[in-house]
């Protein structure tokens, strides 16, 4: 990062938060640090042994982790153009049906796994697009997850959704009530017409805004909006629009996602005429345009791409010192065992991550042949632990301590990452973090940049580049 | 051991292998180690008893150190690890007689029977010393100290085993069960107010003839009334006056 140096010159805090020309200079492709080590890390010879061998060490916890289920359902009815979540295109809602045999199958074999006063604390839907379930199918699917695992009944537990309100009426929405889901998310990406089309997803504020009422209505705990920029045709003038349709919607949490186009990796993308993208001067501009609007209009920047309401959970945890960083952004419920049920989904099992098959004829056999169908992941050892660590804190509070870090992992900070300060000098220098004797603090500016800070502590990034594994910018 | 330390890197708290003994001396966390402190100890008879000493190991968790019914041979000392004692029932449920820490002897059960009563399973990596009981019991009738420290050991065994019987709660057995822990790494010079648990929940359960779940579920008490805190297999005791409190009709029985 040596490319990047300046002279050292005292920065006063209260300049702007948000530097265009800072953020440019580092615009550099990196993780996105929901894991740590990154799932590219993630390797084949970890198989459903260790999965299982993972499950019975954590049971054998004095205190064991409750649970968090994420369930991937990767049915979409038409595709839009910048996604590159995996997922399946039908307009034909039997065709889940396979599916669900499928991930029934999968529940019945990991849940018994798991020891029964280990509560389910967290659950969240996500794909693909969970509401391409109708109601019968929701209500069998949960009917499974509560038999086979132990739901927690107090109001603290967080069961969540994804929706795609472009095909979710108030019923849906307050059948989902009804079953206990108390916090929706709600994919918007951007409400100007042309943007819709250069993207396929036509979708209006109302339709939006009827879903989100009545989940407010029916008492739901949180209502998040997902907006994407750097995506076709944007401009900030147009940007700003949508912003202001988005803060009159009032929700309680907004994802801002920068878009990632890697047409060589995710097929749909190759629909998007590269000319229509916006260049990275305007990327910065719709970036400063949403954190500008967002924390006027009274939002918290939690960090990366998350903002929440003061007296939202997210705000909270983060006050607290409770914020997780996992597979959904940011998460209250990091203390959980994290079992992703699905095609392509992620569990974080003790020290383990694994994931299951990225397609369906593989999931579906290991299934068949009553396998769990974990094709790869990793065991995290001891310098991976220490460096997911120091990434949480520094990603989720700003703040690291050394002296509680240095108890906590026996070791002496200052030796142990002799290396990684030197680099963090570097960029110290240029005002994203302030290196104390006694913490690392990263600065206001330095919260925008929480993945070049994060890049420090990564030992396995040097080995992956060599490896030509592709990350995506982290503007 | 691992053979490759990062730089900064300070070894866990108890999980040190001892290895500090030689041919006069035996390693300082050692339950054996008394036989040393006599004056005047003839160096050859002691030069003798250390030959008798055999290292073994490492175990990886779950391998056996001894079985039951096997012929008894050898008392071990633990010397890294944690090693748990358990019988089986005839209908092959399991009952967990202990848990053995370094510089603790194992095997002392089975002098009478001339058979191991009970398996020893390593409950992560394990290192022992290995004492020829027909050798030892030779020495030790040269060797006065050598006799009183069996001895010891032997009444010391027997007297573990009582500790845990009786009426008590859930409450009064976990922080009883904790503290003693706590007592026992100190005496081997490792820290008494944060240690690491090797042995499950589950095992732990059956030591202290608990459900599981009651095991967490009181755990979580004790942490949400700030007097321990947990952290994985992690434990800190934060208040030991009120376990000691909790614990006092087992601990002054």
């Amino acid at each position: 990062m040596s490319q990047h140096r300046r002279m050292k010159t005292a920065l006063p805090h209260s300049s702007a938060q948000f530097d265009p020309a800072l953020i440019a200079r580092y615009d550099v492709a990196g993780p996105r640090y929901t894991s740590y080590p990154a799932a590219p890390q993630f390797h084949g010879r970890f198989g459903e042994a260790d999965l299982r061998a993972a499950i019975r060490a954590s049971n054998g916890d004095p205190i064991p982790r409750r649970l968090s289920v994420y369930v991937h359902v990767p049915f979409c009815l038409s595709p839009c153009f910048y996604c590159g979540c995996t997922r399946v295109i039908t307009r034909d809602v039997s065709k889940a049906d396979v599916y669900l045999d499928r991930l029934y199958r999968e529940i019945e074999l990991i849940a018994p796994q798991f020891d029964r006063d280990r509560t389910l604390a967290q659950l969240h839907f996500g794909g693909g697009t969970p509401n391409f379930l109708d109601e019968r199918r929701m209500a069998d699917l949960l009917d499974s997850l509560a038999t086979n695992f132990s739901f927690d009944r107090s109001p603290q537990r967080e069961f969540g959704i994804e929706i795609d309100p472009r095909q979710c009426d108030p019923d849906y929405v307050r059948m989902l009530a009804r079953h206990g889901f108390n916090r929706i998310s709600v994919g918007i990406q951007d409400f100007d017409p042309d943007v819709q089309k250069a993207v396929n997803r036509i979708q209006s504020v109302e339709q939006t805004r009827a879903v989100l009422d009545t989940a407010r209505e029916c008492g739901f705990r949180s209502t998040s909006v997902d907006l994407i920029y750097g995506l076709p045709k944007q401009t900030t003038l147009q940007f700003a629009r949508t912003l202001d349709q988005v803060i009159a919607l009032a929700p309680d949490r907004v994802a801002c996602y920068a878009y990632a186009h890697l047409p060589e990796r995710f097929k749909a993308q190759r629909q998007i005429v590269a000319a229509d993208l916006p260049d990275a001067p305007t990327r910065l501009k719709l970036l400063g345009l949403s954190v500008e609007k967002l924390t006027a209009a009274g939002y918290r920047y939690i960090g990366m791409d998350h903002f929440a309401r003061p007296g939202d959970d997210l705000a909270q945890a983060q006050d607290a010192g409770t914020l997780q960083r996992n597979f959904q952004g940011y998460s209250t419920h990091g203390d959980c065992d994290l079992i992703g049920l699905g095609m392509s989904s992620i569990s974080h099992v003790g020290s383990t991550f694994s994931q299951n098959a990225r397609d369906l004829p593989t999931y579906y056999a290991a299934l068949d042949a009553g396998r769990l169908p974990v094709v790869r992941g990793l065991t995290l050892d001891d310098d991976d632990l220490i460096r997911a660590d120091a990434i949480q804190q520094l990603m989720c509070h700003g703040v690291l301590d050394i002296a509680s870090f240095e108890r906590r992992h026996q070791l002496d900070f200052n030796e142990y990452f002799a290396a990684e300060l030197a680099r963090l000098r570097d960029i110290e220098c240029d005002g994203l973090i302030e290196v104390g004797a006694d913490r690392l603090h990263v600065t206001s500016r330095g919260r925008f940049l929480l993945r070049i800070i994060a890049m420090c502590f990564d030992a396995h990034l040097a080995r992956s580049e060599a490896a030509g594994t592709r990350y995506s910018k982290a503007l | 051991m691992k053979d490759t330390q990062h730089p900064g890197r300070r070894p866990p708290a108890n999980t040190i292998v001892a290895d500090d003994g030689d041919d006069l001396r035996f390693c300082s966390t050692c339950a054996f180690g008394s036989v040393c402190l006599p004056a005047g100890v003839d160096k050859t008879a002691l030069r003798e008893l250390h030959m008798l000493v055999e290292h073994a190991g490492p175990y990886r968790a779950g391998e056996h150190v001894f079985r039951s019914g096997e012929p008894f041979a050898a008392i071990f000392a633990v010397r890294g690890g944690v090693v748990k004692t358990r019988q089986l029932d005839d209908d092959g449920r399991e009952q967990v007689l202990g848990f053995h820490l370094p510089g603790e002897m194992i095997g002392l059960n089975a002098i009478h029977a001339e058979k191991y009563p009970c398996d020893a399973i390593a409950l992560d990596t394990v290192f022992v010393c290995r004492f020829s009981f027909p050798a030892l019991a030779t020495l030790a009738t040269k060797m006065p100290g050598v006799q009183q420290q069996l001895f010891r050991l032997l009444s010391a065994d027997i007297g573990k085993a009582s500790l845990l019987a009786g009426d008590y709660s859930a409450d009064e057995r976990l922080a009883a069960f904790l503290l003693l822990l706590a007592d026992r790494f100190a005496a081997r010079g490792f820290s008494a107010k944060a240690f690491r648990l090797e042995m499950s929940r589950g095992d732990i359960a059956n030591y202290l003839r608990l459900a599981a779940e009651t095991v967490s579920r009181v755990l979580r008490r004790l942490q949400d009334q700030k007097l321990i805190h947990v952290e994985g297999r992690d434990v800190e005791l934060l208040d030991r006056a009120s376990l000691q409190d909790l614990a006092r009709n087992i601990l002054h029985q």
